[in-house]
């Protein structure tokens, strides 16, 4: 899971509980899902966080739930941004594949070194969740001072403007770099370009920022060095990019909080989408000009979730008094309010802060009633109702082989059912395109995790032959036998797998010989009435003329001989080994 | 008195004045030595001998010995032709000398590092002088050799060779030294008095044979008709049985066992069939849909992203969905369910929905069974379960695989609370000795609210992760056409098996790096 770094001694500054010992911290955070990890070489907080909560992905974030968690805060509370100024353009050249943009404009910030690292950690955390590695929505803050406003909007108030470049189609300073580069160089020659390379590549007109001045931003990849922020910076320019409009708005509402609770000044900006198609996917409030569409950001509006008071009760098993409801609403930074559903029944309008990108359902109020409440405040309880249980026919039937399995001396085994080509046919001396037991057309994965687990195995025989190889320094004799899952094509399968199950055992002692395999499995077939047949047969494992096919009520199910020497030697066994395998269906 | 054959064998064969080894008596009875010894040591128990005890050490020659009795020793035959080549006038080439010496391989070189220790001569540059004043026939080393030559385990004293020549010998491999220990046993007055009394020979028996048992019957068919109990008269009566050292190890017996992952797998299953759950199957590998998709996992979620995945490269699709439920489950992800909810603000593809994988979770039973395309429709109150094996493309290391058994739990029923979730868990849980669970709230895509549960450890009493759970959503439940709740819970069974047996590395558990060593011995859990 994902962590974050927080400053112990910034927490208590801006919860306003300077008295608060580690100890105490560490606790209260456990309570609010921030689990404890460790600290970093600076002494910071290293907390786990689920991906939830993710306006809690830096110091300012947590401080406010820890704020209320204390009682210190109740309610919702908005910042109230200033009138735009500034106006983002999006050009009818800005890429298709990414024509969505937020901002907003924040003044007076008091960017100390701490807060700085707080605001690009809080930036890199969202580009790693929402933002989905930057590809659903980018963050680049620029120091306001560094821009100059265009006047091509028709007022003259100043604005940059978003735009589709050919990728060596204009030339800047990037972050980190001394050169100016096209966008296609800093993919190429750029460290961060190369990192991101991918999420633009594709795209005909690469992303790009102007202002007056010139190109100064290549989202998602990189800014231009000329509006990069520092601890001198004042007031800032915050834009995003990306794939879907809720997505980024969201992300800026959690940078706008974060510095808020800093003590910056928000201040709106207008987007303009030239684009109306664009535009019309955007947004719900907005407004035509000139065939484009506007929209004023950050959109630090509320929504509000209608929760059933009965619904409350039954989630939590417990009967509560509308006033605790409103009150454990108000601790979670919630404001409800009581009301009647159309039915007559008691319902809660919850209004909830823009900074919450979790809430898509009234159950998700509802677990911060739980949570506000005390989850393990809880008494349990089982469920007085009465089912009957049983276990699958399969399972018993794996089972009732096992115990005749180990009851005949054999070690019941455990394999892993991924393998690669090599193991499963070419040291048995089996292809895959052959009608020998055990062969057929593999089930194969895309990105293995390392070149011994590309396949699902077609048969059992490898595991137990490794298996044999790998003990050789153990004591004789070694029997071992597993009722493994097994794969491989099959086109009258809707997934187009054919899974089942294969009976497998292997006796390896200085005298173990076709009869030994032959008895054991005769006994098998005794003790599950089947009728056992085993014909001549070839195998390429096998010996020829020690190797018969397995056919069980008439039917072919599997192969029964003594192991050739060459399989064996490939194995760096030094006894022989006799061996069945075969279809655990046709015991059923 | 009555003995067994072998012991009044031995008594007569004994003597009161003179003691007598064990050897001896065995060629005396011509019984084998190990069982003179064992009635030895029974008359001793009866104080009817006395036996005393002493170490011999004897030598003979070892191969090579043998071998320089007959042919001579090397450095000797060196010294003889270098003789014969005139090396007793002046230096010869010694490449010559060998030659005519006839030694061959390591001869060489143990024929040359003793040939100046013992004064035979010199060797410098290539060239061996001889000194004709030398006298191998008084070489000590070699007439301790011919003294030998005859003797096999002779006894150290009978030997007429000094110690230090011995130690030389002993020293260059040609003799071996061996102790044995000798018993010898004197008759007691008490025997002298039982063998003047005369001692009547009892039959011991090593084993009970067929032939034993059915001894009666070879008294004649028409007692045993007779019903007169004639198997009350077969020789068992007058036999008696050979002693065993009852305490000693017997052989080691390789049984067959239930691999130990296995045997935690039963239990498990015991536990939630009691508990009245019902056990589920189907697919490993499986469309995306059944085990993403349908849990309202969205399709830009990043555990969904090819790298944590085992997406299958071949076959790529699942041939056929429930289009019905296709319809919904995206809905769902776009919309949300009924009046209040949103849905996800990502993108949603059938395809990417087809696409197959090894399932990351047994979940994908779950939502498999949920939406009744299994079993058909399950009306509440109902529980299943299962213990299947999931796919993860993590790191492989002591406690991770690439492939785990998932135990996977729901119950579905009205008004679930998770106070009932808790209770649920709480008694499965205490089946396991794993008391004191804490509910940690936790956040899962498809369930809310969401647990962390942690337990204390049975042995260590450290506090650890084992399991997650939850209720699961609307946005789930309602496209899956469940109208009631259901509550689930998810753990791996290694991590479970791990606790109760102690073991430190999981692969030692599971997959083909198996120790059969590890797995015979481990202790049955039940």
């Amino acid at each position: 899971m994902p962590t974050v770094d927080i400053d112990p001694d910034e927490l208590r500054e801006l919860t306003g509980n300077e008295e608060t010992s580690d100890d105490d911290l560490i606790d209260d955070l456990f309570g609010l899902g921030l689990e404890f990890e460790g600290r970093t070489e600076d002494g910071e907080f290293e907390l786990e966080f689920a991906p939830d909560r993710l306006d809690r992905l830096s110091v300012e974030g947590v401080a406010r739930s820890l704020r209320y968690q204390y009682g210190d805060a109740r309610g919702v509370h908005v910042p109230s941004p200033n009138a735009a100024e500034w106006t983002i353009e999006v050009d009818e050249s800005a890429p298709d594949e990414r024509p969505y943009v937020t901002g907003a404009v924040i003044r007076d910030v008091n960017l100390d070194e701490d807060a700085l690292d707080s605001l690009i950690q809080l930036q890199e955390k969202l580009h790693a969740t929402m933002g989905r590695k930057r590809a659903k929505g980018a963050i680049g803050i620029h120091d306001l001072t560094m821009l100059k406003g265009r006047d091509a909007v028709d007022d003259g108030t100043p604005s940059i403007k978003y735009v589709g470049v050919d990728p060596d189609g204009d030339r800047f300073v990037p972050l980190d770099s001394d050169a100016e580069m096209t966008p296609a160089q800093v993919l190429e020659d750029h460290q961060t370009g190369q990192t991101y390379a991918d999420l633009v590549s594709g795209y005909d007109r690469y992303p790009a920022i102007y202002d007056d001045i010139g190109l100064f931003s290549f989202p998602p990849v990189i800014n231009g060095r000329r509006t990069e922020v520092s601890t001198d910076s004042r007031d800032l320019f915050v834009e995003m990019t990306g794939t879907d409009q809720w997505t980024i708005d969201k992300m800026l509402n959690i940078v706008c909080y974060a510095l808020s609770a800093r003590g910056a000044t928000i201040e709106d900006v207008t987007v303009e989408y030239a684009d109306s198609e664009a535009a019309n996917a955007a947004s719900n409030g907005s407004r035509t000009q000139s065939g484009g569409r506007e929209l004023v950001r950050p959109d630090l509006s509320t929504k509000t979730k209608t929760v059933a008071h009965d619904r409350i009760e039954t989630i939590l098993g417990i009967d509560l008094d509308p006033e605790e409801v409103l009150d454990l609403a108000e601790r979670s930074g919630l404001e409800a309010e009581k009301t009647e559903s159309d039915d007559g029944n008691l319902v809660y309008e919850v209004t909830v802060p823009p900074y919450r990108v979790d809430v898509l359902h009234p159950l998700d109020i509802i677990d911060d009633l739980g949570r506000a409440y005390g989850f393990n405040e809880l008494e349990p309880t089982y469920p007085d109702v009465g089912t009957v249980g049983g276990r699958h026919e399969r399972s018993r039937l794996e089972r009732a082989v096992r115990t005749q399995l180990v009851g005949l001396g054999f070690e019941d085994l455990l394999n892993f059912h991924m393998i690669n080509e090599e193991e499963n046919y070419a040291r048995l001396e089996l292809s895959p395109d052959t009608d020998a037991y055990g062969a057929g057309e593999p089930a194969t994965i895309k990105e293995p995790y390392s070149e011994d687990y590309t396949m699902l195995r077609t048969w059992v025989m490898p595991s137990l032959m490794t298996v044999l190889e790998r003990n050789t320094h153990r004591s004789y004799p070694q029997h071992l036998s597993e009722i493994g899952f097994r794969a491989a094509l099959d086109d009258s399968e809707n997934t187009g797998v054919g899974e089942s199950r294969h009976v497998g055992a292997v006796l390896a002692s200085h005298d173990a010989g076709y009869e030994d395999a032959k008895a054991r499995l005769q006994a098998l077939a005794r003790k599950f009435d089947v009728d056992l047949e085993t014909p001549p047969t070839d195998h390429p494992a096998f010996i020829s003329g020690r190797t018969a096919a397995v056919v069980i009520d008439g039917e072919a199910v599997g192969v029964i001989g003594e192991v050739h020497p060459t399989v064996l030697i490939e194995y760096d066994l030094e006894v022989p080994v006799a061996a069945f395998e075969f279809d655990l269906e046709s015991l059923q | 008195m009555q003995l067994p054959a072998q012991q009044v064998a031995v008594l007569e064969a004994a003597s009161a004045d003179d003691a007598t080894s064990v050897d001896a008596l065995a060629a005396a009875t011509d019984l084998p030595p190990e069982t003179v010894t064992g009635a030895v040591f029974e008359l001793e128990d009866e104080e009817l001998v006395a036996v005393t005890e002493r170490v011999d050490e004897t030598v003979s020659l070892t191969d090579e010995g043998r071998e320089y009795a007959t042919d001579g020793l090397p450095e000797v035959r060196l010294y003889e032709a270098a003789l014969e080549a005139g090396a007793g006038d002046e230096p010869v080439q010694m490449g010559r000398v060998i030659g005519a010496s006839g030694l061959e391989g390591p001869q060489v070189d143990i024929a040359l590092s003793n040939y100046a220790r013992k004064g035979y001569g010199s060797i410098d540059s290539g060239e061996i002088t001889a000194d004709p004043d030398a006298e191998p026939d008084a070489d000590a080393e070699a007439n301790a050799l011919a003294e030998l030559a005859d003797a096999d385990d002779a006894p150290v004293e009978s030997i007429d060779v000094d110690t230090e020549t011995l130690e030389e010998l002993e020293r260059r491999g040609l003799l071996e030294r061996s102790e044995s220990t000798v018993r010898e046993v004197t008759l007691t007055d008490a025997a002298v008095t039982e063998l003047m009394a005369g001692l009547e020979t009892a039959e011991t028996v090593g084993q009970v044979t067929p032939e034993l048992l059915t001894s009666w019957a070879k008294q004649g068919f028409a007692d045993h008709s007779s019903g007169q109990g004639p198997r009350e008269d077969g020789e068992w009566e007058d036999v008696e049985f050979a002693e065993y050292n009852v305490e000693a190890d017997a052989e080691t017996v390789e049984g067959g066992n239930v691999h130990i992952l296995r045997q935690m797998s039963e239990r498990v299953k015991d536990v939630l069939v009691g508990m009245g759950f019902q056990e589920m199957d189907g697919p490993h590998a499986d469309a995306d849909f059944w085990i993403n998709d349908c849990l309202f996992m969205p399709q830009d979620h990043p555990a969904r992203t090819h790298w944590d995945r085992f997406a299958l490269e071949q076959p790529t699709h699942i041939d056929e969905l429930p289009e019905d439920l296709v319809e919904r489950v995206e809905r769902a992800h776009r919309e949300g369910v009924g009046e209040d909810s949103e849905g996800y603000h990502s993108p949603w593809d059938e395809d990417f929905a087809r696409a197959l994988a090894l399932r990351g979770h047994t979940t994908s039973l779950s939502t498999r069974y949920l939406s009744g395309t299994e079993i058909g429709e399950i009306e509440p109150p109902a529980r299943f379960f299962s213990v299947e094996k999931a796919y993860r493309n993590d790191t492989l290391d002591a406690t991770h695989l690439l492939e785990f058994y998932q135990i996977e739990g729901w119950v579905m029923a009205e008004d679930l609370s998770v106070r009932d979730l808790m209770g649920t868990f709480e008694e499965f849980y205490a089946q396991f000795g794993i008391t004191d669970i804490q509910f940690k709230p936790h956040y899962n895509p498809y369930t809310e609210p969401s647990f962390e549960l942690f337990g204390t450890h049975p042995t260590t009493g450290e506090l650890i992760e084992i399991g997650n759970s939850g209720i699961f959503r609307e946005e789930m439940l309602e496209p899956l056409g469940v109208e009631c709740d259901v509550m689930a819970w998810g753990l791996a069974l290694e991590r479970l098996a791990m606790l109760t047996t102690g073991a430190e590395d999981i692969r030692d558990l599971h997959g083909t790096l198996a120790d059969l060593e590890f797995l015979r011995n481990a202790e049955v859990t039940y």
